[in-house]
């Protein structure tokens, strides 16, 4: 792997160490949303919250766009994607151990009997 | 301790019901000659299996790969020893509960082989449950994912030869 693709991942998990930024991706999930939507359910300084956005961005997480006014936050679902592929190969991997386990547990009752 | 806390993200479920006894599933299960033979997927070999069956006892599985190279799968320990029914065992700790330690290629997992009988046969669940999202994640990030999709496109590709 490469120092870059490193440096990403470990802000990644950075990024997702916080319950409040973990929040954030929950809401996120459900459509893209103003900074203000955001920072509602949290009872912090508009500042922090801004820090804790600033950290989602910068590992690629979150996206975000200024309309006038109003900065609306969107989110990247790569990173997230990744986990839910592994999971796809994990299920896939399991399905053939089990499928391999069938057919031997048939030799074994025929040579049982 | 019955069935675990099932999250759709990280934990994966599978049933099935086969013809044969809760007996024979078990010692498919628990007997190294048995558990070598089907255990992970042709081209790649189960070179050396150790089971010590009792709580705290050792899992362990060395599979040899279509170049003779030899990969550790490292010791696990089981946690649970309910002959024919329940068999319970994870990766994140090795033999005696001694916690295990993470390497680049490793992830923590517990597994759940539940079994009863049907009729004339089983039905058994097999559960495997995962840390969380991000290590799924990083998991993926490692490679992990090619080397296991390599591993499936060679049993795949084995299959259509049979």
């Amino acid at each position: 792997m490469t120092n870059q693709k490193q440096l990403q991942l470990d802000r990644v998990f950075h990024a997702l160490g916080d319950p409040t930024r973990r929040a954030v991706i929950r809401r996120l999930g459900q459509g893209p949303a103003s900074v203000g939507e955001l920072a509602r359910p949290h009872k912090m300084a508009l500042p922090s919250f801004m820090q804790h956005l600033a950290a989602l961005e910068k590992c690629g997480l979150v996206r975000s766009r200024k309309a006038g006014r109003v900065r609306t936050y969107q989110l990247q679902p790569k990173p997230l994607k990744a986990a839910e592929k592994w999971m796809v190969a994990q299920r896939a991997l399991w399905e053939a151990r089990l499928d391999r386990l069938d057919d031997y547990l048939l030799q074994m009752k025929e040579s049982e009997t | 301790m019955s069935i675990p806390v099932i999250d759709p993200k990280t934990d994966l479920v599978l049933e099935r019901v086969v013809d044969v006894s809760p007996a024979l599933v078990w010692r498919a299960w628990t007997e190294p000659q048995h558990l070598k033979k089907w255990f992970c997927p042709r081209p790649w070999a189960t070179v050396e299996c150790r089971i010590d069956l009792r709580p705290g006892g050792e899992f362990y599985t060395q599979m040899r790969s279509p170049e003779g190279e030899n990969m550790e799968g490292g010791s696990g320990c089981y946690l649970e020893v309910e002959k024919e029914r329940r068999l319970v065992w994870t990766s994140a700790l090795g033999p005696g509960y001694r916690p295990a330690v993470a390497r680049v290629h490793d992830l923590f997992f517990t597994a759940f082989i539940l079994m009863e009988p049907q009729g004339q046969g089983t039905k058994y669940t097999a559960i495997a449950v995962h840390p969380d999202e991000a290590s799924a994640q990083r998991h993926a990030e490692m490679g992990f994912q090619d080397g296991w999709g390599t591993a499936l496109d060679q049993l795949v590709a084995y299959m259509k030869t049979i």
